[in-house]
């Protein structure tokens, strides 16, 4: 038991910046470790097959060397996650496993199989490149089942419908806790910041789901007897793609203006937890399908037949009216195609709600002078224009 | 002496015309969406129907109008998009932009015409943000998106066809409800033949280039395939894809060739893109060099048979097995629009690095090339760039092969010098592997 929340997040932290480390760890005590690309991957099926997962995420050092395997307009963070695989910095892995997600991580993935020896270790999981839709849960259900029997070879046993009930509710479990933590920054008053919150949640992407549960158990427990505190300044809301760079929240909140960061609606961030799969179903992988298919889309994914419709902008509309910002910060990887073409029509349902909005471009290293800049004159239009 | 093409006017006249209908027919249905998309479920609804296919339209305007080509991706930029996205959907929506279709016969009608539907593919990060985009300028036209699911052998995989006929299948129903209109199963059956035989014909046609001299060359290819893309669903599509295959065959039987000197055969892999690409065949044309086999001329309309015992072949499908397919239901037909769709060269490489090396290999060792030329395109991240880069890693102690970047229609990413010594380059590498001084 740890003494404070303080300690508590402080752990998530170090975890963060050990994340090698801490996948070690996990090997040391016994646990096949997977490396997943993409959070399409239905974690719960690795799980159940005592497999952990752990995300691949980015290193944010300056490097060269990928632009001889991917071209260089494939997003930094795709660059970045390829990079990782080719200095060998995740040999230790047992597994690395993706779905057909964006083609940008698809490239990424393609060149661990292809060139940084993880052919023989590498499973591709077909999915849908639009969800929301009935023939893709059919789809889905299928393609889990071949992903499974290639687990189970794997791992030599079967895995039951107890393991995958399991999981299911071990993850949903992680799901609601995360929620309930998110909950706090609803608040004018929050025992937590915003990058707090973030944080912790990039550490969800890769620790042992009940290690992690208990661990967020208490924070949250420690959070709800403690004090809350006024969370200063114009609250910012985050939109975009994938940003493990936690520097950029903690900028947002460490402006020369008082700013708090109250949501990030991005797949490293809410869109990782921000859905449930049903519990106690008899066909498990119908159940995880179905649970995938509802999530917020990653807008690579987000058109629904029929009325052409982005869903997601509909969860972007509800975390608007829970979390009240005064502005939301559109974030996203430079060479990104589905973020950009979705911020096009995204801002005028922002405008329309009087709601200001700034695009940054992230890259491999993040540029803090010149965010700072661009953020500071954000709230000062902010502070302008609010009531 | 150089062959010339007796059918080429028949090409370029259907080409003209299908883009003249679509701008300024006063009646019938106006369709619009990924020409990489199954078009037959669009002639279910009746003989009338217009089509406009996105990555055509934009190639052949940039063509046609390279200044217009310019104004429209800038116009699009300025309405939001953003500088990396692909460049033909930018020049399209410019144009939805500033109000106007340029079209292949050379005029500009004032007033874009506006489609009843939607009808597209999504496969790609971008493909189906496209439409998302033109419907929401238009005030909010219907779109329908499939999802396909490509990599390697898609069209192989029972579950991946059902996937995709069932979105069809569901596709017609919509089709229905939002035009109003009953769906005709003898109309749709036989457009699906057609769609099939011309794509199995253009496949057949690709396929005599093996031949030395390889009849066509890259720029007749690029000319002869748009008709595929545009419209590929009527009987005179058929009419004029088996004229060609008979005139080529004479071609092979003959000797000829519209290319006759061809000290070295080039396989290719890019897109023809607008700006730089006739410089780079004026270069391999003085030096003897001709361009006998692309992904992009030979499998964005075509079809091969794909992969067999796990390795990629560039054979050709008998055309008269179009003939004995049996589409005798809705569903028949839509199983087999569906595998020939998936089956489409260039959709494998885009999920499945090992198709994407398994297909240039086969084009190497089947079409006898001295040489691999990879002309990534900048805002295309799909099919022409995916890969490419690792590509000349696996390739370049194998076979001269050399790499150039490249953009579909935007000159400002068109690195015309580099590109020029990166060809002139690969001539050299190729006379030196030639005279076995390169390994």
């Amino acid at each position: 038991m740890m003494k404070n929340s303080n300690s508590i997040i402080e752990h998530f932290h170090h975890i963060t910046e050990n994340i090698h480390e801490y996948a070690k760890s996990l090997q040391s005590k016994g646990h096949l470790v997977a490396g997943y690309m993409c959070t399409h991957v239905p974690e719960e099926i690795l799980y159940a097959a005592g497999i952990i997962p752990v995300r691949i995420l980015s290193s944010h050092v300056s490097q060269a060397m990928t632009r001889s395997y991917m071209h260089e307009t494939y997003c930094s963070f795709s660059h970045d996650c390829a990079y990782q695989g080719l200095t060998h910095n995740y040999d230790f892995l047992d597994l690395i496993v993706t779905s057909s997600s964006c083609i940008h991580m698809g490239e990424a993935f393609n060149v661990w199989v292809r060139f940084a020896g993880f052919q023989g270790k590498s499973f591709l999981i077909p999915y849908p490149h639009i969800i929301h839709t009935k023939p893709a849960v059919a789809f889905m259900v299928e393609s889990f089942a071949e992903f499974k029997q290639f687990l189970e070879k794997f791992v030599n046993k079967s895995i039951t419908d107890e393991d995958m009930e399991r999981a299911i509710k071990t993850y949903n479990h992680t799901r609601r806790l995360l929620k309930q933590l998110w909950e706090f920054l609803r608040h004018e008053d929050s025992p937590i910041t915003g990058s707090e919150v973030a944080t912790v949640t990039l550490a969800s992407q890769f620790m042992e789901k009940q290690e992690y549960n208990q661990l967020l158990e208490e924070l949250i427990q420690k959070l709800e007897s403690g004090p809350g505190h006024r969370l200063p300044g114009v609250r910012l809301m985050v939109s975009g793609g994938a940003c493990d760079d936690l520097r950029i929240f903690d900028l947002i909140e460490h402006l020369d203006y008082s700013a708090s960061l109250i949501f990030i609606d991005s797949c490293t961030a809410a869109r990782y937890f921000w859905f449930e799969v049903p519990e106690d179903r008899a066909d498990k992988l119908q159940a995880i399908a179905e649970g995938y298919i509802n999530r917020i889309p990653c807008p690579a994914k987000d058109n629904v037949p029929g009325s052409g419709e982005k869903k997601r902008f509909r969860f972007i509309h509800q975390f608007i009216e829970g979390f009240k910002p005064d502005g939301v910060v559109l974030l996203y990887q430079r060479f990104c195609s589905p973020q950009p073409m979705d911020i096009v029509a995204l801002k005028p349902i922002l405008d329309r709600l009087g709601i200001p909005s700034i695009e940054l471009e992230l890259d491999t290293t993040l540029p803090r002078t010149q965010f700072q800049t661009q953020l500071e004159a954000f709230v000062e239009i902010i502070t302008g224009v609010a009531p | 002496m150089a062959y010339t093409l007796k059918i080429w006017g028949e090409f370029k006249n259907y080409q003209s015309a299908c883009y003249r209908n679509y701008a300024y027919a006063s009646e019938g249905l106006r369709c619009m969406g990924s020409t990489w998309s199954p078009l037959a479920p669009l002639k279910g609804l009746g003989e009338d129907v217009l089509i406009i296919g996105g990555e055509p339209h934009a190639a052949s305007t940039a063509g046609t109008f390279p200044e217009e080509g310019r104004d429209d991706i800038i116009a699009a930029e300025i309405a939001g998009l953003g500088f990396h996205s692909c460049s033909y959907l930018k020049l399209f929506v410019g144009e939805v932009v500033r109000d106007k279709i340029a079209i292949t016969d050379g005029t500009i009608k004032e007033g874009y015409p506006r489609p009843d539907l939607i009808w597209t593919t999504h496969l790609c990060s971008q493909h189906s943000k496209w439409y998302q985009e033109v419907s929401r300028l238009l005030g909010g036209i219907p779109i329908y998106a499939i999802d396909m699911v490509g990599g390697g052998d898609a069209e192989k995989d029972p579950k991946i066809v059902n996937y995709v006929s069932n979105q069809i299948e569901k596709g017609i129903h919509w089709l229905e409800r939002v035009t109003g209109r009953d769906f005709s199963d003898e109309l749709f059956i036989k457009a699906v033949r057609n769609e099939i035989k011309v794509l199995v014909l253009w496949g057949n046609i690709c396929s005599l280039n093996m031949h030395t001299p390889a009849p066509l060359d890259e720029r007749r290819l690029i000319a002869l395939f748009p008709p595929a893309m545009v419209d590929r669903t009527t009987d005179e599509t058929v009419r004029i894809y088996e004229a060609l295959l008979k005139e080529v065959r004479h071609m092979v039987e003959t000797g000829q060739s519209v290319a006759p000197d061809q000290r070295y055969r080039i396989v290719y892999f890019g897109l023809a893109h607008t700006y730089g690409h006739p410089e780079m065949a004026r270069i391999l044309r003085d030096a003897g060099a001709e361009i006998v086999a692309s992904v992009y001329t030979f499998g964005t309309a075509g079809n091969f048979k794909g992969i067999v015992n796990g390795n990629w072949t560039w054979d050709p499908i008998d055309p008269a097995w179009v003939d004995e397919l049996d589409l005798s239901t809705r569903r028949k037909a839509i199983t087999e629009l569906a595998k020939i769709v998936l089956g489409w060269p260039t959709w494998q490489g885009v999920r499945s690095y090992w198709a994407l090396e398994s297909m240039a290999r086969a084009m190497i060792t089947q079409y006898n090339a001295d040489g691999l030329l990879l002309a990534p395109s900048r805002s295309c991240e799909t099919d022409f760039r995916n890969g490419y880069v690792g590509m000349q890693r696996i390739f370049k102690s194998e076979i001269p092969t050399v790499e150039y970047d490249s953009d579909q229609v935007d000159v400002r990413k068109m690195d015309l010098p580099g590109a020029k010594r990166k060809t002139e380059l690969f001539v050299h590498l190729m006379e030196a592997h030639k005279k076995g001084g390169v390994r």
